[in-house]
């Protein structure tokens, strides 16, 4: 079922906590609503369950407005960040609520509910632990048996908040897998809030990033990393750097860095901010030419895995960046604290400060051929 | 030969012995004389003079008579509390809205105020010179010096127990066990009967047994209330007194020995409940995370 959302506004007192949201979920795909905790996720994902009603805007299932339907007749499944696991039953009569207590009419048979749940009991590889009560089990293990019961009314909508925020890493890594796979077995349209970006760019089919009740992009995960629209999303999707500057006619100017930018031709003398990717710089030994590296020197480096991550204190504004490089790339070059090098943006990204919404790439340099 | 013996807890963490044996000793000697003896005195007054004295003071028909007023003035109130104790744990609980802090302060009055002044304001309110008193009569009501009043007293000074127990335990559990049930498709009633009511029980059922002890014992609202009307209006605590001022000490003792006997069993109970729950809510402690 696919989900269209429209202009849709909340407030809670004073605070606007979602404000003209516009947004379409195609049906069967899983979709990740990031963004930093207030910024109104939750809201949204409350609403579109019916656990919320917001102050205006429509909320379309298969282009059939919702707004009038109870959230018991929405069909929706819903997982809670805590599971809300009913405390005084099993694991296997928290799985059959939701069949049991429909209309006499629609209820399946004994035989057939215990199939059903027996079936989700495997789907979630418990099958051992039908008799145990919630507080027997592991968050993990609670996790999946909020998961099999929201699954168990067939809904048409799999909405889950914050799924794996209250697991540790592990365990976190392994159920998003899962969660994957299982998205791809039963293809139910699936909306998920979460504020861990890696949990987004790992799992979702789109990302919808979200920061003070708006939507700041929509897009892949391979288009919200490598073209944020927004300051926001560049700041909150992966490391970056921040670099300081001014854009006058054309031209924008950071530190040493002097480079094209077309699109400002109008631009006087306005604060501009860029932003480079870790992995988007490189280290020179030599100057290329005067206005395309900037001067610096190594403070420090760390090895990470497979990465290698150097800390440069930039010579003219006293800045501190940071550059990531893969291990063969390093070995190629052992950099040392001390050296001076010249560093080489591939790929930066300038936007206006007194107008973060105009937005436009400035690729620069070589090709970003990414590490 | 070195006795293997257990570590003594280090000084520094714990008393000196003798400190702990004259803090126990204190404890227990206040016991004895403020609970104990006074409990013993009871039983044996009441058995004083022979189990046939005993027998006869408490099927008396005057004293049969109190102790089923006074059940039926427990099967009123308690009954009644429960259900406004859990409306109104409900709606303190699990909604916001205007003067909520007033209610909950309100709920507490019956224990800030004294009972003879709460029955005093039953009759203010239902007594011949009372507001209404003019209205009742012209209809034939009795509320003053009749059962109803002892009834409506006895659930005023009821009123907190239940509604106390269950506000801190069901703003504790938040709505999203109910909110789980709404979203599966149960329905409100089906909600409050399979999700509301089994995380309450125990807290539920805490506050009846704490508010039926009060029920049954309840003198200063009822006394004001009553009219001491014996066989009629007179409640199992004013039975006792009435004996007490015409002097009959044995079967005085023998109704209070009863009340006592209650109080026991409710005790009794009270203890299983705390044990019960205790028990229901050490595994889940971690569940909040």
């Amino acid at each position: 079922m696919s989900i269209e959302i429209q202009g849709l506004h909340k407030r809670f007192g004073a605070f606007a906590a979602l404000d003209d949201i516009n947004l379409t979920i195609p049906a069967g795909q899983l979709v990740a609503l990031l963004g930093p905790s207030g910024c109104g996720k939750t809201t949204l994902l409350r609403i579109i369950a019916g656990l919320e009603t917001a102050d205006r805007g429509n909320i379309f299932f298969d282009g059939e407005e919702t707004s009038g339907r109870h959230v018991r007749d929405r069909q929706v499944g819903f997982v809670f960040q805590h599971y809300a696991l009913f405390q005084h039953m099993t694991v296997f009569e928290n799985i059959a609520f939701g069949l049991r207590v429909r209309p006499r009419a629609s209820r399946p048979p004994e035989p057939r509910l215990r199939a059903k749940v027996e079936e989700l009991l495997s789907l979630i590889q418990l099958e051992s632990l039908a008799g145990r009560y919630p507080s027997q089990l592991s968050g993990g293990q609670r996790q999946r048996v909020a998961l099999a019961r929201a699954l168990a009314v067939e809904p048409q909508v799999l909405l889950l908040d914050e799924p794996f925020g209250a697991l540790d890493t592990k365990v976190r890594k392994e159920l998003r897998r899962w969660l994957r796979r299982l998205h791809d077995e039963l293809h139910v349209t699936s909306v998920f809030v979460t504020h861990d970006q890696e949990e987004a760019l790992e799992v979702a089919d789109q990302i919808v990033v979200m920061n003070c009740g708006r939507v700041e992009q929509i897009g892949t995960p391979e288009q919200v990393y490598d073209a944020p629209a927004t300051p926001f999303v560049y700041q909150f999707l992966g490391h970056i750097n921040l670099f300081h500057g001014r854009a006058h006619s054309g031209w924008v100017r950071l530190g040493g860095l002097r480079l094209r930018a077309p699109e400002y031709q109008d631009a006087r003398h306005v604060p501009a901010l860029a932003y480079v990717r870790p992995h988007d710089i490189d280290l020179l030994r030599e100057p290329e030419d005067r206005d395309s590296t900037l001067t610096a020197t190594v403070s420090r480096v760390s090895i990470l895995g497979s990465l290698v991550r150097l800390e440069l204190l930039q010579t003219p504004g006293g800045e501190i960046a940071e550059v990531e490089m893969t291990r063969e790339r390093y070995a190629a070059d052992p950099l040392k604290a001390g050296d001076l090098v010249f560093v080489k943006p591939r790929q930066l990204r300038v936007f206006l400060q007194q107008d973060a919404e105009s937005t436009s790439p400035v690729h620069w340099g070589g090709h970003g051929d990414g590490i | 030969m070195t006795a293997p013996s257990r570590p003594a807890p280090a000084a520094t963490v714990t008393e000196p012995p003798w400190v702990r044996g004259l803090l126990l000793a204190v404890a227990l000697l206040f016991l004895l004389l403020f609970l104990v003896v006074p409990l013993a005195a009871v039983f044996y007054e009441a058995f004083r003079k022979g189990a046939g004295v005993y027998l006869a003071a408490i099927t008396d028909p005057y004293a049969l008579e109190a102790i089923r007023l006074t059940l039926f003035a427990a099967a009123c109130a308690v009954p009644l509390n429960m259900l406004f104790g859990v409306v109104a744990a409900w709606a303190i609980a699990k909604f916001e809205f205007r003067g909520k802090s007033v209610l909950v302060t309100l709920i507490d009055l019956p224990f800030a105020v004294s009972p003879v002044i709460a029955g005093l304001l039953f009759v203010l309110l239902f007594g011949a010179q009372g507001w209404f008193g003019p209205w009742l009569k012209a209809q034939d009501i009795k509320v003053i010096f009749a059962v109803p009043g002892i009834v409506l007293a006895t659930v005023f000074v009821t009123v907190p127990f239940v509604a106390r127990e269950l506000i801190p335990l069901m703003q504790a559990q938040g709505s999203e066990q109910e909110e789980a049930a709404l979203v599966l498709g149960a329905g409100g009633w089906v909600t409050f009967w399979r999700i509301t009511l089994p995380n309450i029980k125990w807290g539920l059922l805490y506050g009846v047994v704490l508010c039926t002890a009060r029920a049954l014992g309840e003198f200063g609202a009822v006394s004001v209330v009553s009219g001491h009307v014996r066989g009629l209006t007179n409640t199992l605590p004013l039975h006792v007194e009435i004996l007490y001022n015409e002097y009959q000490f044995a079967a005085a003792f023998a109704c209070a020995s009863l009340l006592t006997l209650f109080a026991l069993v409710i005790l009794a109970i009270k203890t299983l409940i705390e044990r019960r729950t205790a028990r229901q809510r050490r595994p889940s402690s971690g569940e909040t995370a």
